[in-house]
């Protein structure tokens, strides 16, 4: 006897843009960004151990203009990766799916994470 | 750890059993509850960092130095790579499907976990007992 084939879902392409899915995306996004970061983190924690030569080396380099630039895009993606796991145990709590609230979520994920990276970068790095 | 790379076929045989129902749940859980931790990793990155960005090595080892602040940071650091071990291995089963380049890949992803959690924690750890 042969069974009905389980429905399966399709992909991206069929549906239509909603901010749900683009903060979806983007968790995941930031999520494999982070995990290149950590290689910086580690590098400094390394250089910081290693003594004060190699740490003046990796000083300079996140210093300089493109690692201050990859710098803030790396609070940026762990605030927002931050955010979007809180957002995700609203979820698992079984809070906030009604329309216009799932929607409100989303949105707030992608404002209040660059609100706290300009937040941070301005109270401690350009005004510091 | 699951047995077979699933694929869209597998997934519409109703005879199939594909996943893996233990790891899978633990992996969420799991997932969950280092999510919690890693907030606080967060807070607590943004808190040294901005202490002691650019600072020289005497900075540092003030603070990373002692142990109160070090050895946590240690613990949360170590608790982050085992975090995005499994975050890394979803996008890994989504993602690729051939079995060898699955196998692979989970196996260099669980290796620079490891490797970099470790350095991470063995640094931290030098400079609180050692300076």
């Amino acid at each position: 006897m042969s069974a009905r084939p389980r429905p399966t879902s399709p992909h991206l392409s069929i549906y239509r843009f909603t901010i749900t899915m683009a903060m979806s995306i983007v968790h995941r996004a930031t999520g494999i960004a982070n995990y290149a970061g950590t290689v910086l983190l580690a590098a400094w924690l390394v250089a910081a151990a290693w003594g004060e030569e190699p740490l003046g080396v990796v000083n300079a380099i996140y210093g300089s203009w493109f690692g201050l630039l990859v710098l803030f895009g790396y609070t940026w993606s762990l605030f927002h990766h931050m955010l979007g796991g809180i957002r995700h145990f609203v979820w698992d709590f079984g809070y906030g799916f009604e329309p216009g609230r799932r929607e409100g979520l989303a949105w707030t994920n992608l404002i209040a994470s660059v609100v706290l990276t300009l937040l941070v970068w301005t109270l401690f790095v350009w005004m510091a | 750890m699951r047995e077979h790379i699933v694929t869209r076929e597998m997934i519409a045989n109703p005879k199939t059993k594909y996943g893996n129902a233990k790891a899978s749940t633990r992996h969420f859980l799991l997932q969950r509850l280092s999510g919690v931790s890693n907030i606080v990793f967060t807070l607590f990155l943004v808190f040294i960092v901005v202490r002691l960005a650019g600072e020289d090595r005497a900075d540092v080892v003030g603070l990373i130095g002692n142990p109160l602040v070090g050895i946590p940071f240690a613990i949360l650091f170590a608790i982050v790579c085992f975090h995005m071990r499994i975050g890394m291995n979803e996008v890994i089963e989504d993602y690729i499907a051939e079995e060898r380049t699955n196998r692979l890949t989970m196996a260099l992803n669980a290796f620079f976990a490891l490797a970099v959690g470790l350095v991470g924690v063995v640094s931290i750890l030098k400079i609180v007992f050692w300076g």
